[in-house]
């Protein structure tokens, strides 16, 4: 419990002002979820704590068909667990902050801080690679865009660089007859880090076959991947039980899982395999009907539930 | 609900249910005396180490430290929970796990305190260790205690490492075996488990101005501490308070000695108080769990499904000290089934782990687990229902327990009539799905109790016990009193526990406050009105058997409106012979009366995942007289939620090299939450208990054995894969049912001829 110094600015040029000063000497923090619990364990040790709490603007949760979805530095995993427009157009991403932590956490935890804190495990981040997340990076020059693939560079760590901070994450607009899921897998039913995640989005063309697809996988690599070569399987395909079953194989083989307290590697490939297979069945299905009800979304998103 | 009670068998809410829900109940942590240091401790990092160099000096001078004190600052002397006294509280020369306290700091706060802890210069030469207690047996092995053998206590030679056997026999085991139509076999495991209660432990210790030392504690054994803390600091009990706080769970945690003596110590040096609050990493790391535990049993059963010869070979890790040690595991071998011939040995084995803890009826949950499992084994392999061999081999009135006791009158066959209807047993389900049964097995907590009545002047009754309250068990002690006295519930006070106000009395745990200390308020609550009755006897001039006790009043049985309430009495008293009304009871022991409780578990498996969820629970027991249904109820629903954690997702993991807990936190130690959870139905089973508060059994340990057998039979049932370890998670499932699901290496032979018993 080590003491540092607590700073709270009130403009981003403030925020950017106190990182440029301190350097690594400090951290920036939103929710404090991810802080406060390595702080205690003495796993980070910062002398200057910046808490963006205070900082305006970054707090907008926005959707308009040409920009897609907007989620501000400072919008909770809960705010978008809630929100109609998550739920009816980015249906994997609802189900993503559906099944992160439980509702206290979810409460104070942002999407933004789940990207920069870069666990492999982390609940909402498949699905933002699935929707191909786009970040807004500012810092004393200006800001920058970078794709989320190129985000994550290795566990706990970014290309966000120092001085720098992520104040938004942009999400395309899906194309029109497109579904999506999140599907965690934990032995717990909440309050539980995944041991394996899959999301899926797809659509269909007016023939029927895959117009296009994502799959991501989270806590079987260093980072939440993308599954490209399962992808590239489906393309063009009429998504059938075999497509699908192959597709999900190409995805667990593309996996890099570990053993640890949670889970055996070999176990975490055949989860992953079978998270892809259920999400993509899941996503071609609701990609032409109705929106699933939000409570069966619930349901299938936490894997202890099936 | 009809019953022939005034008072018991109603729902009523706890006594102390505002304190609790305002939260205005103060807990140790809530204690805040003037001048009050904060303590911090150091851990060993090392398995098994000599300490070559402690060097405390910078931690000392460091800014707001008050003391620091290290093992050498405590008397040498080695305690132990049990007869074996095989631990110093806190090593002067060797670190025997990783997490064991090896200095403490007191300072002005905690942040002082903390930072004083990491000045502190450790050089270890480290030891061989020897982490898994199978390999530990062996001769081979590294020596975790070498001079284990001039250890006061010490009793016997019989295998390396070995700090225990309990051993139970009866009959020709060989001829039994050699004579049985079928023999089945197998090796089960369980894993480590965490008590998991809430509040962490926490004291204060306070040296009064006359010396003596005062420890406000969270415990659930005050008499106990006060007893290990004498010994380990080397003052008189006389000169030791303990103020048992309010207790957030303990589970059998904390039952015994856990750090108190640091900030006495540390009190004593400073003359200011101390306050230890452990963090839960501390709790998980230094504090004893429960530790893994393999089992060998081994059944000779005839074509019809009766069982003739039993042998178990149980390997209890104990980690570093003996701790609670394998204790009540042994006699459970055999379960609740009349078994004529059996061998029951259970091997208390070191290891360089942290040690072993209690946890509501240590062990006994381990033995379930193996014993249940293997009866639906044995099911299988005679083609026999499960229920039906349940049935045909449960112990009956008149039979004779593992211990030699005769059991008596019981509920056992209705607790199984029970769950067979609640179930619709036997019942075709849809594929993956399944049902499991077990049956459990315990007795009445025995031991110390003392009650004490005192009549106030308005008539109501003060009632004082040593006893912490657990799990309601305070309302319990006051539904018992008013019953006895006939007084409403309101009209008892219950005081809180102090050693130097209330008398002696054992501690709060195996299911024995409400049978044994429920017996001594019951018996106190008749001496109070004894004392009552003659005193009336004497104002109105009447013989005693002249007079009834009823409503709060003494009466003249020939007429009733004639008579004295308890006011008039309380008043009376102060200028009576006898002077003002105290009722006592104690006693040291009670009769046997088992316990029976029967569950059944319906799940569906996840075949592609191998996750199992868990539908329904049922468990029916036989409680006797339920005094409060309402708590009966909780204490049936919170034993078997513990079960389901311990089936299907705790597992306190040891690192296999250093034997440090790999999850010391409840983010990686998942105990189930309620979305984990399915209805819990219950269903309460009376047969008096022929000794007992108004008929009341024991009711608060069996709840938790069930659910690991239970759930795993109903995996059988539901994908015809046995799974032998604990938890069944979704991994070891899946593993099973792609056909790897690997037997558990038991070197069985070797313990045979280690105690010369011929292997056949």
């Amino acid at each position: 419990m080590a003491r540092f110094d607590y700073l709270e600015p009130h403009s981003l040029d403030e925020a950017l002002g106190m990182l440029e000063k301190h350097g690594a000497r400090a951290r920036l923090v939103a929710g404090s979820t991810d802080f406060l619990v390595r702080w205690r364990t003495g796993v980070w040790r910062p002398e200057i704590v910046v808490c963006m709490q205070h900082v305006p603007g970054l707090d907008g949760l926005q959707f308009n068909d040409d920009d897609g979805l907007s989620i501000g530095a400072m919008v909770t995993v809960q705010d978008i667990e809630q929100n109609d427009i998550v739920r009816t157009r980015y249906p994997a991403l609802a189900a993503g902050a559906t099944a992160f932590a439980g509702v206290q956490v979810r409460n104070l935890a942002t999407a933004v801080g789940n990207v920069c804190n870069a666990s492999p495990a982390g609940d909402t981040l498949p699905a933002l690679l699935a929707y191909d997340a786009q970040c807004r990076i500012v810092n004393s020059n200006g800001e920058r865009w970078a794709p989320l693939t190129e985000v994550f560079v290795g566990p706990g760590q970014t290309a966000v660089g120092a001085g720098e901070i992520m104040t938004e994450l942009r999400l395309p607009t899906p194309p029109p007859n497109s579904g999506g899921l999140y599907i965690k897998h934990s032995p717990r039913g909440a309050m539980d880090i995944s041991a394996v995640g899959a999301a899926s989005v797809m659509s269909l063309a007016s023939d029927g076959t895959c117009a296009s697809v994502r799959i991501a996988l989270g806590a079987v690599a260093p980072t939440p991947i993308r599954a490209f070569g399962a992808e590239g399987r489906l393309i063009g395909q009429v998504p059938t039980d075999e497509n699908i079953a192959e597709s999900a194989r190409l995805a667990a083989q593309s996996s890099r899982p570990i053993a640890d307290v949670r889970s055996g590697a070999e176990y975490r490939r055949e989860i992953a395999q079978v998270l892809t297979e259920r999400t993509l069945r899941h996503a071609a299905l609701t990609a032409l009907g109705d929106v699933p009800d939000f409570d069966d979304v619930r349901r299938l998103a936490v894997q202890t539930a099936w | 609900m009809t019953t022939q009670f005034k008072v018991l068998e109603r729902n009523y809410p706890r006594v102390d249910a505002y304190e609790k829900v305002t939260g205005r109940a103060t807990y140790a942590s809530d204690v805040y005396l003037p001048g009050m240091l904060a303590c911090k401790l150091l851990p060993s990092t090392r398995s098994h180490a000599r300490i070559v160099r402690l060097d405390t000096s910078k931690a000392a001078s460091h800014p707001g430290v008050r003391c620091v004190v290290t093992g050498t600052d405590f008397p040498d002397f080695r305690f132990g929970s049990g007869a074996l006294r095989d631990r110093y509280v806190m090593p002067r020369e060797v670190v025997n796990f990783v997490g064991e306290p090896i200095a403490a700091v007191a300072a002005d706060d905690e942040a002082a305190a903390q930072e004083a802890i990491e000045l502190i210069e450790v050089e270890y030469e480290d030891l061989p260790a020897v982490v898994n207690p199978l390999s530990a047996i062996g001769s081979g092995a590294a020596t975790v205690h070498p001079e284990l053998e001039n250890y006061e206590g010490y009793g016997f030679t019989l295998g390396h490492n070995v700090s225990t056997l309990l051993d139970a026999d009866r009959g020709d085991v060989d001829q039994a075996f050699r004579d049985a139509d079928v023999v089945v076999e197998d090796v089960y495991r369980s894993q480590g488990i965490n008590q998991g209660f809430l509040e962490p432990m926490a004291c204060v210790a306070d040296v009064e101005p006359n010396g003596r030392l005062v420890i406000y504690a969270s415990t659930q054994g005050p008499y106990q501490i006060r007893a290990a803390l004498a010994s380990v600091l080397e003052i008189p009990v006389s000169r030791i308070r303990v103020v048992a706080m309010e207790l957030g769970g303990g589970f059998g945690a904390k039952l015994r000695l856990a750090f108190e003596a640091f900030p006495a110590l540390l009190a004593m040096k400073t003359g200011r108080p101390v306050k230890l609050v452990n963090t839960r990493e501390e709790v998980f790391t230094m504090n004893g769990p429960r530790l893994p535990v393999t089992n060998y049993i081994r059944s000779g059963v005839m074509q019809d499904g009766t069982i003739v010869a039993r042998e178990a070979y149980t390997i209890f890790d104990v980690g570093a000290y003996l701790g609670a040690g394998p204790n009540s595991g042994i006699g459970h071998g055999i379960g609740a089934y009349r078994v004529p011939n059996f061998r029951l040995r259970s091997y208390g084995v070191y290891t360089n782990k942290i040690y072993v803890g209690s946890y509501r009826a240590s062990g006994v949950a381990d033995m379930t687990f193996a014993v249940e499992s293997h009866m639906d084994r044995i099911a299988h392999e005679l083609g026999i229902d499960p229920y039906d061999l349940r049935v045909k081999n449960a112990l009956r009135e008149g039979d004779v327990s593992v211990s030699g006791a005769v059991v008596p009158t019981n509920g056992l066959m209705n607790t199984l009539e029970a769950i067979r209807e609640k179930i619709d047993w036997p019942r075709d389900l849809e594929d993956g799905h399944g049902v499991g049964l077990a049956l459990c097995e315990w007795r009445s907590g025995s031991g110390p109790s003392t009650a004490a009545i005192s009549v106030n002047d308005d008539g109501t009754v003060s009632l004082l016990t040593g006893s912490v309250d657990i799990s309601g068990s305070d309302t319990s002690l006051a539904a018992i009193a008013a019953e006895a006295l006939g007084i409403p519930m309101e009209n008892v006070v219950v005081s809180k526990r102090d050693t130097d106000q209330a008398p002696y009395t054992g501690q709060s745990g195996g299911s024995r406050i409400v049978y044994s200390q429920g017996t001594a308020v019951q018996r106190a609550a008749e001496n109070t009105v004894e004392k009552l009755t003659a005193l009336a006897a004497e104002r109105l001039g009447l013989p005693e058997d002249a007079l009834g006790c009823e409503d709060g009043r003494i009466y003249v049985m020939d007429n009733e409106p004639q008579g004295l309430t308890f006011a008039q009495l309380a008043a009376a008293s102060i200028t009576s012979r006898g002077g003002p009304i105290i009722g006592t009871a104690s006693l040291s022991s009670m009769p046997y009366t088992p316990v029976f409780a029967a569950q059944a578990a319906e799940v569906k498996v996840d075949r592609a995942t191998g996750q199992v969820k868990v539908l329904r629970y049922i468990q029916a027991q036989d409680v006797g007289t339920a005094i409060n249904p309402m708590a009966v109820e909780g204490q049936l629903d919170g034993g078997v939620v513990q079960g389901i954690g311990r089936a299907l997702t705790e597992d306190q993991q040891f690192d296999p090299e250093t034997g440090a807990v790999r999850n010391p936190s409840f983010a990686s130690y998942l105990m189930p939450l309620a979305i984990d959870l399915p209805e819990l139905e219950n269903v309460l089973i009376n047969v008096p208990a022929p000794d007992g508060p108004f008929g009341a059994r024991a009711v608060a340990e069996p709840p938790g054995f069930g659910p690991p057998a239970a759930i795993a039979n109903a995996v059988y049932d539901a994908v015809g894969v046995r799974i032998k370890e604990l938890p069944l998670s979704g991994e070891r499932v899946l593993a099973a049912l792609n056909g790897q699901n690997a037997e558990i290496d038991f070197d069985v032979d070797a313990l045979r001829r280690a105690e010369g018993v011929a292997a056949d």
